[in-house]
Order: structure tokens, then sequence, then C-alpha cells
């Protein structure tokens, strides 16, 4: 006959102690492992807009940013914009330079691409359709979530890449041609990835599609 | 070619980040912002920490940070002399941009400013030569002109003002006894750093029309005629613009 052995306290609270640690430790995983578990998406379909022929939606892992474009502020560049949103041309974009809380930069067609990344060169392409003369505009306030035209140290370099500032930048202003302003979403680029200390992102977020509103 | 790739991959994963939002826009580090907030735009920034610039591995151009207290008293000079120059003029010129710091020197050759129109950027010696200090500021600012517009200040020209037989020396740091006084009695020169070059030389007749707006009355045929020719070239670049 085999003795039924009863367990004391002590064993039963070390058993309820592991199992909460197990439990403890998969949900801690789960949150981890899911940087976008509490970040709003924005569905555009479910905002009304004053001008939604303006409306841009760009959308990352974390859901939708929705940016008004301003083509009273900057009429060639947002036209350029538009004409390369309207191609599908930043699908699949990295975000290929992103210094946390401070700026994130996208749109290089040439090397920033998913399937052709070229990290020795990326920031330096171009797309094909030629430099734009800067639309600088002194009056036009660089505030958080303002988007704007990169380019070179020389002005009148500016092409398709573009950045989002998340904090307040006063030395952009008069410096950048501005293109518009996120609207939604700006926690979804509060999201994307960067690297402490280095400027040029290894194995980047992307652009996973960038439509108008009316595409 | 895949050691090429792997070394120039590595190189921009170490290099490390300069989110200084100053260093990307005029590539001079260890700079704060002073004053952004002006009536004709220009940017105020200040040294917080030596700084050293340069095209080569030499780094030719150094500055100090300066004292705070210091740094106080000489903004107000500066802002006086530079708020004179109107926005329209500072953009055609190319000048946003004033760095001020302190023990300014080029190749260890002490000088009032840095003018740079590509980065638009000047930077600026606030404890040069106390005497002189305000023309400096605008002597400076010609030089920014001068290097925008070229054609305008014709070198040549410039020295077909001068006696026949008179030659500028060879460069402006050649002899570093040069004197900024000027002449109780000006030959065609008002001072002796005017017979330097002939871009010190105008340097020179602009800042005296600046610092001394009025009082430009002279009897020197020379001088008037120099006087003439800045004139008309600052009046082509802006006719709205106020000796």
């Amino acid at each position: 006959m085999i003795e039924k052995i009863k367990i004391s306290i002590s064993e039963r609270i070390i058993l309820i102690f592991v199992i909460l640690l197990g439990i403890f430790s998969l949900t801690f995983l789960i949150i981890i492992k899911n940087k976008c578990l509490f970040v709003k998406n924005y569905n555009p379909k479910d905002i009304q807009f004053d001008n939604p022929q303006n409306i841009a939606v760009l959308n990352t892992n974390c859901g939708n940013v929705i940016i008004e474009l301003y083509p009273n502020v900057s009429p060639k560049s947002v036209k350029r914009f538009k004409t390369l949103i309207r191609s599908s041309a930043y699908d699949d974009v990295a975000f290929h330079r992103v210094i946390e809380n401070k700026l994130i930069q996208t749109g290089d067609l040439e090397f920033g691409k998913r399937e052709n990344l070229n990290y020795g060169k990326i920031g330096t392409g171009e797309s094909g359709l030629g430099v734009l003369q800067s639309e600088t505009n002194e009056n036009f306030k660089y505030k958080k979530g303002s988007v704007g035209l990169a380019r070179t140290f020389q002005m009148n370099t500016e092409d398709s890449q573009f950045f989002i500032i998340l904090e307040d930048e006063p030395l952009f202003e008069g410096e950048y041609t501005p293109l518009g302003k996120v609207l939604y979403g700006i926690e979804v680029l509060e999201k994307v990835k960067f690297i402490h200390k280095l400027e040029i992102v290894p194995r980047p977020d992307f652009i996973n599609s960038f439509k108008m509103l009316d595409q | 070619m895949h050691l090429y790739r792997t070394i120039l991959v590595v190189f921009i994963f170490i290099t490390p980040l300069k989110a200084n939002t100053i260093y990307n826009l005029i590539k001079i580090p260890n700079l704060e912002i002073y004053e952004i907030d002006t009536k004709n735009k220009l940017r105020y920034l200040h040294a917080t920490k030596p700084f050293k610039l340069g095209l080569n591995i030499k780094k030719n151009i150094s500055c100090y940070n300066s004292d705070k207290k210091v740094l106080d008293q000489k903004y107000k000079i500066i802002h006086k002399n530079l708020s004179r120059y109107s926005l329209n003029f500072l953009k055609k010129i190319n000048l946003k941009y004033i760095v001020l710091c302190e023990n300014l020197s080029i190749g260890e050759i002490k000088t009032a400013g840095v003018p740079d129109n590509i980065m638009r950027t000047l930077i600026l010696d606030i404890k040069f030569n106390e005497e002189y200090f305000e023309r400096a500021i605008h002597h400076e600012v010609f030089h920014i002109i001068n290097d925008s517009y070229k054609d305008f200040f014709n070198e040549n020209e410039w020295k077909n003002l001068n006696k026949k037989n008179f030659e500028y020396s060879k460069c402006s740091t050649c002899n570093n006894k040069w004197n900024l006084a000027l002449y109780p009695e000006p030959k065609g020169f008002f001072t002796e750093y005017s017979k330097s070059t002939a871009s010190e030389d105008m340097a020179e007749v602009f800042s005296h029309l600046m610092f001394y707006q009025n009082e430009n009355d002279s009897v020197d045929l020379i001088i008037n005629k120099k006087i003439k020719f800045i004139k008309e070239n600052i009046l082509k670049i802006d006719n709205k613009f106020k000796f």
C-alpha cells in the first residue's frame, strides 16, 4: 500500500507562488513583446475632416497616422508629396533615421525600400523626379507633429524624404519646407523603432502603406 | 567589395548620434540657443564649450565659451547693431545665424569674425577689441555681403579707385600689426587695415558708413568714390537699404 502524503502549508504556499510567478512572467512577456498594446489606432472613416482632399493616412505596425497637408503653405512641395503618395511610392519604405522623442525620417525611395534596403546609402536616395526648390516659411511654427521635407545641408535639395517631429523645434522654422501636421496618431510614431545613440536604424520599421484619404 | 560594405555599415552604426539640431543645421558643435525670437529672424547662438572647425583634420578655426555676464552685456551691443539689417536684406545676403564666443582665431591669428555665407553663419568674437567692436560687427557683415555678391564688388574696379602706384598687401593676415584706428585725415583709406586687401578696404568703408551713419562727409576724393561705390552696390542688392 502506498501511503498518501499530505502537502504541508509551506509547500502549498511555494506552489501558489510558483504558479503566480509563471502567470506574471507570461503576461509581462506578452506586454513587452507587443509595443503597440496601448496605442490607439484611429480609423479615418470615423472622423470628419474639414479638408478631406488634403488628408493622408500613413499606416505602420502600430496603426494609422492621420496627416493634414498644407498646399496653401508649400504648394509645389505638397503637390509632389501627393503625387508620390498616390503612386504608393512610400509603401514599404523604412523609417531610416529615428531619434527618440525628437524626430523620425523616412521616404528614401531608392535605398530605403524593404526589398532593396541599402544601409550604406540609405538617406541619400532620390525619387527620380528631381529636386525641389525650398518653400520655407518663417511664419510656420514647427510644433510637435509637424511634417516637413528633408534636404541636404543646402537649400533647394528637397526630393521625397520627409520627417515628422516628436517635439517642438523652433530652429526648424524658416529652415525646412513644411508639408503639414499630424492630426491623429502621433503616439503611433513614438513607437517606431529607434536605437539609442544610433542615427541610422538597423533592421528598421517600415511604412506599411501611405495613401490619400480619397484614394 | 563585401569587406568594404561591412566596414561602411559598421562605421555608420558606430558613428555617435548627433541629435543636436544646431549641429545638424550649421555644423558647429557645442552651441546652444541664446536668442532666436528676433524681429529680423537672426538667430543668436552661443558656445557652451570650446569648439574647433575646419575643412581638414587640423581644424584651424577655434573659439571658446564665454561667461554669462559678458555674453549678456555684449549681446545687447551686437543685437543693437545687427537689428539695423532687415529680414529681407539678410535673406538676400544669406545670413541667419550669429555664433557668439570668445578668443576666436584662425590658424592662431586672432580675428573679430568668421563669415560663412554658405552656412549662413557669422561667428563673432565677443571679446574682440572693445574700441572698434561695433565697427567690426559691420565689417564682418560686409564679408558675408561680398561673398554672396562677388560680381557687384569687383576688386579690380575697386583697385582702380586708388592712386595708380598703390598696391595692397598680399593678404590680410600677412602683417599682424595692422591698426584699426581711424586716420585723422584719411587719404584714400580710413584705417591702416584698409590697406591690407581690397576686400578688407571695402569692409572698412562699409563699416564706417554703418557706424558713423550721417557723419560721412569726406573731403578726400578717393574716399568719396569708394563710399559711392559701396552705396551703389549695396542698393543694387536691396534698394530699401538704409545706411
